[in-house]
């Protein structure tokens, strides 16, 4: 492992990076696997207590190289760097240390030569509304990736209430987290479509704003900061809310909900009892052109049950980056339209970058994909071979 | 092997004596020891110098080092103890032995990864924590030493970034190479148990589970100790990742 390491190294140095993406573990699971692959497969996996106990003190810092290819040809290569925010650490109490590792996160990235940063996870939280906090950038541009997430989100919510044969313009849409960045350009791309919106999130002032900004459009809006102030009309819950572990109870919801969980870590509580709901994780995309992690990180940075699933947030960067468009597409809070969402729909298409297979924690949930003919076949045979065959690369 | 000065010769002060001077004994002994052997290594490098200037700047060194050692030792009896020294002790010789394996081979860039970027990372980090928690005079001791260390990595720093712009594949082989027989060590010196028996530097039983008692960890030493170290590599452009792997494969 060290003498790949080493000479996957030496070949960065001979060429800066297209693009960045941090990131952060959401569980010590997550975080173990990753110190196990570093450490190679001749050594133990370090004890748990070890785990916790070493962690925090890494530094930010790269993990691995990342080289993506688009469909139509073009490669870009980048560079996960990890921020090492300890998965218990991501409540509002540790949210200066936390800001810290980010910047720290982002330096490396500047350093790199990124010209392109994705902020993956709390990265984008801790940071929108505060890009000013940023070190320096000189030519390198940052993205929450937001738009992207949005994208797949809402593309998630359309395909999954087909599956069920659900009209969508007779569904009550509850949001969860309605006014964060994601969460807001969800209300603002789905609202249109749906019957009525129920929006919940801890600031009323800025709930009362969105709404106002929805009704202006003629959409029915309902305002709560508690989920048990709602009706139980809710037959369609995206949850978005920045929660520091999955804890979220959604309560009184109509049965069959379709509920989207697209939280980084995961929103619902895994004691949140649904019977009859159809959860799935939303904002995945998947990049079919190609994607090779150098040390091999597939299936560890990446823990999905299909190959080359990828959060939406990093993925835009990804997309930016095979475009050949370094700018800072998705910025601050509230700045997502449907008109974004759909120029970067677009962006992320033309690169082979489409809506992930839908999957929750039991596994997919349907055997339809948005890829194209033949394709969910050749991704099924993938993932049996990639189980089997350990390699570190490969293409479809 | 004596001693290389003897810093224990003036009159015991005995300004206080509490439950933890125990704890504060074995900690300044480590601390005493690692001075020593540095100033030991900086005499042996000095022997390796061509530049009348570099062997100026290693006896400094090794003079600066000694002055720590006897600071140690000055801080022990204020608090009531006797603060012994073991540089053949099993870790602390093995670091030894890999610094004159550099010293034969008259490399002079090795001696300095060895002495200023691992053994002073480690140095730097832990006398800073402990500089935190001591009280009254030997927490300042520890802070103003760690500070003066911090400027012996800066003045090396600038050494080896010129070596390493001048063939970055063959300087970071060489670092990993050392760091593969010190970090080790280094690592096994900070593990949250003594493993392999008595590190022989401790007066009685090992110091590491009594830390908790003085607001330190063994943990929380190794943790700044690996932070310290990951930066210094940092500054010196080796590539993170790279050194991420080489500090995730330390023994523990």
């Amino acid at each position: 492992m060290g003498s790949s390491v080493a000479s996957v190294a030496g070949r960065g140095r001979t060429r800066e990076a297209d693009f960045a993406l941090i990131g952060h573990q959401e569980s010590w699971r997550a975080a173990a696997d990753v110190l196990a692959v570093l450490r190679g497969p001749e050594r133990t996996r370090l004890p748990d207590d070890e785990l916790k106990d070493i962690l925090p003190w890494i530094p930010p810092r790269a993990v691995c190289h990342v080289d993506v290819e688009s469909i139509v040809g073009a490669q870009a290569r980048g560079l996960y760097i990890d921020s090492f925010i300890p998965p218990d650490r991501l409540e509002a109490a540790y949210v200066h240390e936390n800001i810290a590792r980010v910047r720290g996160a982002a330096a490396c990235a500047i350093k790199a030569g990124a010209k392109i940063v994705s902020l993956g996870g709390f990265s984008s939280i801790l940071i929108e509304g505060n890009f000013d906090q940023l070190p320096e950038r000189h030519h390198t541009v940052f993205t929450t990736g937001n738009t992207l997430t949005v994208a797949f989100i809402v593309q998630g919510i359309k395909k999954m209430c087909a599956l069920e044969g659900r009209n969508l313009s007779e569904s009550t849409l509850l949001l969860v987290g309605a006014t964060g960045d994601v969460g807001s350009g969800c209300a603002r791309c789905l609202a249109p479509m749906v019957k009525r919106v129920q929006l919940s999130a801890r600031n009323v002032e800025r709930l009362r704003r969105l709404a106002t900004q929805l009704q202006a459009h003629g959409v029915q809006v309902e305002i709560a900061t508690d989920l048990q102030g709602f009706s139980a009309e809710a037959d369609i819950v995206i949850c978005a809310a920045s929660l520091a572990s999955p804890s979220l109870l959604l309560g009184r919801i109509a049965p069959d909900v379709i509920v989207c969980d697209a939280g980084y870590p995961k929103n619902l509580s895994p004691s949140a009892e649904m019977p009859g709901a159809k959860v799935f994780f939303g904002g995945l995309g998947q990049i079919t052109g190609g994607l090779r992690f150098a040390p091999d990180f597939r299936g560890i940075l990446n823990r999905h049950p299909f190959p080359n699933v990828v959060h939406g947030c990093l993925l835009e960067g990804m997309g930016l980056a095979l475009e050949g468009r370094f700018e800072p597409f998705s910025q601050g809070r509230g700045a997502i339209t449907p008109e974004r969402v759909e120029e970067m729909e677009t962006i992320a298409a033309r690169h082979g970058i489409y809506l992930a297979p839908l999957f929750n924690a039991d596994g997919p949930v349907q055997h339809g994909t948005s890829l194209p003919g033949g394709m969910i076949e050749r991704l099924t045979a993938y993932a049996s071979a990639s189980r089997s065959c350990g390699g570190s690369s490969w293409r479809l | 092997m004596e001693p290389l000065v003897s810093v224990n010769d003036s009159p015991m002060e005995c300004t206080s004596l509490s439950a933890s001077a125990p704890i504060w004994q074995d900690i300044l002994a480590q601390a005493m020891t690692g001075e020593l052997l540095a100033a030991m290594n900086y005499i042996s490098l000095s022997e390796i110098c061509d530049d009348p200037a570099e062997v100026a700047d290693a006896l400094e060194h090794a003079e600066g080092e000694r002055g720590h050692a006897a600071a140690f030792a000055a801080e022990g009896r204020k608090i009531g103890v006797d603060v012994t020294n073991n540089v053949d002790a099993k870790h602390w010789k093995r670091l030894r032995d890999a610094f004159l394996g550099c010293l034969t081979e008259r490399d002079f860039i090795g001696c300095l990864i060895v002495q200023e970027i691992m053994l002073e990372s480690f140095a730097v980090a832990s006398y800073s924590r402990v500089g935190k928690v001591a009280p009254a005079s030997l927490g300042k001791t520890f802070a103003r030493i760690a500070a003066e260390e911090e400027e012996h990595v800066d003045h090396a720093m600038s050494i080896l970034r010129a070596e390493r712009a001048l063939d970055a594949q063959r300087f970071d082989d060489k670092v990993h190479r050392l760091h593969l027989d010190v970090m080790t060590t280094l690592a096994q010196m900070l593990a949250k148990e003594c493993k392999d028996g008595h590190c022989e530097v401790c007066h009685a039983t090992c110091v590491k589970p009594s830390l908790f008692e003085v607001s330190l960890s063994a943990a929380e030493l190794r943790g700044a100790s690996l932070q310290q170290y990951l930066k210094t590599l940092d500054k010196l452009g080796i590539p993170g990742e790279v050194t991420l792997a080489w500090v995730a494969q330390l023994p523990v």
